[in-house]
């Protein structure tokens, strides 16, 4: 009889967490934007992999703004006609968003992928790094609501002189020397020329898009920021490019905590690459080393967008990538000993996640309750033609964090299924009408954008971090919070690098559950200094400026 | 942990198939009586020693005297090259006596002198099949069921020969007619379901093993197929269950000791799936799969020793796959061997380039660009 009285609170807490109401839900709200890729019957692979999408706030309202890549004509890459326009979306705080792409000098001229927000100049302003098709551009916020393209003066528009033109599908900020300027790593997908790419049939007379071992990988690029607008290319020297792949997404985070920024690329149909940052400038790849060149199986995965957060509350930020079906969305738990364990199993995510197509995950904690949660834009990679063989359109998933690593996989629950199923692309997360509650800005190929306003049930308290670097980086990208709620330590790093060809660059959120406030927070910038605050007070953005 | 076993239903299908015919009996004639009859009188005698040997070789043929009825249909074969029948009657005494190799010429020369006859189309068909010539064995069987379209042991022929030479949707058609005339038919169920999952259509695949062991819980294969897609789409619990099915059947089902043994291993039961591999090594020590799994839960017990052996047994068997290449890597580098642990994953970084199954066929360009 002791039994079961022990037994009944587990069980009443597991028929809620199965059939209650969904604790995190989403309402769809439509934005001016669609995807355009140029799709073409021919089935050119970049048609497929547009779709970068940043959050950020580009003129210093305090509201988070939109920033949408566009692809562009893929005959001759270039951005032909007005529909293929990059766009800029200024956010009222109201939930209102103008297009003011042509006062920001925004609209872009070439195939454009990825985008990665950074302030590489500590003026305060965030800059915009873009990366497209065999062209990326540097984009300078003049803090006047508009921006130059620095590309040429910052020595980013070089072609590589072994591999030619790269396609770049996404970037990350990060000061990898600990030096207080923005570095800019390059994440580069496969060798691609439409004048020798032969299309793949998928039936008589029918083409789609071809497996990536069709095409050669190329290497990463790592960019040392100089401090005078200009990057130096040490990717040979500093170890990155001896590793070429097949890059689809980048997670950084200090992985041993060592203080160095180390750098996760997940590549497609091959295995992975982490970078170790040894200091000095160098890395050493380890990712078979550390256990996450592949999944435990050792298969070769379709890796497509990675983030790296802590989901176990350990203090070590953990990897969640995802992958096309059958392959699952695979998660490996930092283990704090140089190594990660894959979990996927036993998380339960192997069993949601093995029908699901997915392209960016990002880990937020959308329903504040502590536990960092993961939402995955889905749909596959393959076009609409493909659809006997697979679920090419696929609606989208948030997987709730239970705690203790496993998962709940929230779709219809979450309000996902207000819109058809589409091939989503990037996603993008922040809290856009300030209620405390993150938000998710979602594209999709040749479909409308979507943004899934966060309005999860229960009153759980929340606080968000806005950092301003002096020593560090002026955005504090690479500082580790760590926030004490109730007795219970959760960490985050910042890094704007998130999901696929995406970024998320509001400010840093925690949960906290039913604590009206948090009895300590901790932050340890990149230049070494610790920050401390008691009994901070819960539902507030906090403006933290690092001491001098 | 696992993944799906060269030795998968898909490709046993082989053994498996002869234990799939239809119930279905409505319109089952001529092609089965073909081959029941020892001979066919089909000729008018211009030569009369030719016509002699032929009688001859007839009546051999019909008390099944093959081997003494060559010798004479031969002789009417040199008499007279161009006697009706006689080609086909001695491809059929060659094919009785299973003598494929040499019955195939004869029924070529039977379909190009009477390319309307019914009986020579099934018989090549059914030769080329025999010798594993789906593709040709489809296009002859598909001329026989233009003529007989209600036969349907023809058409279950003729799915199969589709199905075998990977022409899916022809396949797809054809099993699904004879659905129509036997919803019932557990084997039927069962090679749609395969086609499908070749189609890369596996809900509808699976939906059909489902319909097969609604249909006859007891045919052979039918809950291991089930049970393998269901493992195959990680669905852990349902292909336990079915995989136990089968073995209840079948107790030493190799196959399915081994994927429920992984089953059970990706849902930690730990004890029954290390019984379970043990049991299905014994039985046949060239499971991959097993080799693999019973490495992993020696080195999860720390038998690093046992483990290593196991894992490289694993690489043996298949050298060509990555997993077991980096399991074996893994274990060496936490038992400090990095030196060897640096050999096996060099071998995985090497797989990763080598091609692999893709839906999708690489076609030329049509400029006449070299493929890369």
């Amino acid at each position: 009889m002791k039994r079961w009285l022990l037994l009944l609170p587990v069980l009443v807490w597991l028929v809620w967490a199965q059939s209650g109401p969904s604790p995190i839900r989403f309402e769809f709200r439509p934005i001016d934007f669609r995807l355009e890729s140029s799709e073409t019957p021919q089935r050119h692979a970049p048609e497929t992999m547009a779709g970068g999408v940043a959050i950020f706030d580009y003129n210093h309202d305090g509201n988070l703004d939109i920033f949408f890549t566009n692809g562009a004509d893929i005959g001759t890459l270039q951005k032909s006609s007005p529909k293929y326009s990059n766009r800029l979306f200024e956010n009222d705080g109201k939930g209102n968003f103008q297009d003011v792409t042509a006062k920001a000098g925004l609209a872009g001229t070439g195939f454009d992928m990825g985008v990665a927000v950074g302030d590489y100049d500590n003026d305060g302003n965030e800059d915009l790094f873009v990366a497209g098709v065999h062209g990326n551009h540097l984009y300078h916020n003049n803090g006047d609501g508009t921006f130059t393209d620095a590309t040429t003066k910052a020595g980013l528009n070089k072609a590589d002189a072994q591999y030619g033109p790269l396609w770049s599908v996404g970037g990350a900020w990060v000061d990898v020397n600990n030096d207080g300027l923005l570095d800019l790593f390059v994440v580069n997908y496969l060798a691609w020329d439409i004048k020798t790419e032969q299309p793949c049939e998928s039936g008589p007379g029918t083409f789609d898009y071809c497996h990536p071992r069709f095409y050669k990988p190329t290497p990463n690029q790592l960019f040392l920021n100089n401090g005078d607008g200009t990057f130096r290319d040490v990717s040979a020297e500093s170890g990155i490019r001896a590793h070429p792949g097949k890059g689809m997404g980048v997670g950084v985070a200090d992985f041993d905590l060592d203080g160095l920024p180390d750098i996760f690329v997940t590549n497609d149909k091959i295995y992975n690459s982490y970078f170790h940052n040894k200091g000095g400038g160098k890395f050493e790849e380890m990712a078979f080393e550390a256990g996450v060149a592949l999944t435990e199986n050792g298969q070769f995965i379709s890796g497509m967008g990675v983030d790296a957060r802590d989901l176990d509350n350990d203090g070590y930020p953990d990897l969640a990538f995802v992958a096309l079906d059958k392959e699952t969305f695979p998660l490996f738990r930092n283990t704090g000993k140089g190594g990660f364990a894959e979990v996927t199993q036993s998380s339960g995510m192997t069993r949601l996640s093995t029908p699901m197509a997915g392209y960016s995950p990002t880990i937020a904690d959308f329903d504040n309750d502590g536990w960092k949660d993961l939402f995955v834009t889905r749909g596959h990679v393959e076009s609409l033609g493909y659809a006997s063989h697979a679920q090419v359109e696929q609606p989208n998933t948030v997987f709730r964090n239970l705690g203790g690593m496993k998962f709940q996989a929230l779709t219809a629950e979450a309000g996902l299924t207000a819109q058809p199923p589409r091939r989503h692309r990037g996603s993008s997360v922040g809290d856009l009408n300030h209620d405390g509650r993150l938000d998710v800005v979602v594209t999709a190929i040749s479909a409308p954008a979507e943004i899934w306003i966060n309005d999860s049930p229960g009153n759980n308290h929340w606080i968000e971090f806005a950092l301003e670097g002096t020593k560090s980086n002026r955005d504090g990208i690479g500082a580790r919070i760590k926030v004490l709620a109730g007795g219970k330590a959760q960490y985050d790093q910042v890094s704007f690098a998130a999901g696929y060809a995406s970024s998320s660059a509001g400010p840093v959120h925690f949960g906290l559950g039913a604590n009206a406030s948090a009895e300590l927070v901790e932050i340890r910038w990149p230049s070494g200094i610790v920050q401390e605050f008691k009994n901070v007070t819960a539902d507030q953005v906090l403006k933290v400026k690092e001491p001098k | 942990m696992g993944h799906p076993e060269n030795f998968g239903y898909g490709v046993s299908r082989s053994r498996q198939e002869e234990h799939r015919r239809p119930k279905a009996t409505s319109g089952v004639t001529k092609c089965a009586l073909i081959l029941l009859v020892s001979a066919v009188r089909v000729w008018s005698a211009t030569d009369p020693r030719a016509a002699s040997e032929a009688e001859a070789a007839l009546a051999l043929a019909h008390e099944g005297k093959y081997e003494q009825a060559i010798p004479h249909y031969r002789a009417a074969l040199r008499l007279d090259a161009n006697l009706p029948g006689l080609h086909l009657n001695l491809g059929l005494a060659y094919f009785k006596l299973n003598r494929i190799a040499d019955a195939v010429p004869l029924f070529e020369q039977a379909v190009k002198k009477d390319p309307d006859s019914f009986q020579a189309h099934v018989l090549l068909g059914m030769s080329y099949y025999a010798i594993r010539r789906f593709d040709a064995a489809a296009a002859q069987l598909k001329k026989a069921a233009d003529q007989q379209p209600d036969n349907t042991e023809l058409r279950f022929k003729l799915a199969q020969s589709y199905l075998w030479s990977q022409q899916y949707e022809a396949a797809k058609r054809e099993f699904q007619f004879l659905l129509t005339k036997d919803p019932d038919s557990a084997p039927v169920h069962m090679l749609l379901g395969e086609v499908l999952d070749a189609a890369g259509q596996e809900e509808q695949a699976t939906a059909q093993f489902e319909a097969a062991v609604k249909s006859s819980t007891h045919e052979p294969e039918a809950h291991f197929g089930l049970g393998y897609l269901y493992w195959k789409q990680k669905r852990y619990e349902d292909a336990q269950r079915e995989l136990t099915a089968e073995l209840a059947d079948q107790p030493e089902h190799t196959q399915a000791l081994t994927y429920l043994a992984d089953a059970e291993l990706q849902t930690g039961n730990e004890k029954p799936a290390e019984e379970r591999l043990r049991r299905a090594l014994k039985l046949d020590p060239n499971l991959r799969l097993a080799h693999l799994d019973l490495g992993i839960i020696l080195a999860s017990h720390h038998d690093s020793a046992q483990a290593q052996a196991h894992f490289r047994e694993a690489i043996r068997i298949d050298p060509g796959n990555p997993d077991a290449h980096y399991r074996l890597a893994r274990l060496l580098l936490a038992m400090g061997r990095e030196q060897e642990a640096n050999v096996e994953f060099a071998q995985v970084k090497q797989l990763a380039q080598r091609p692999e199954p893709s839906p999708l066929i690489k076609v030329p360009r049509l400029d006449g660009d070299a493929p890369r």
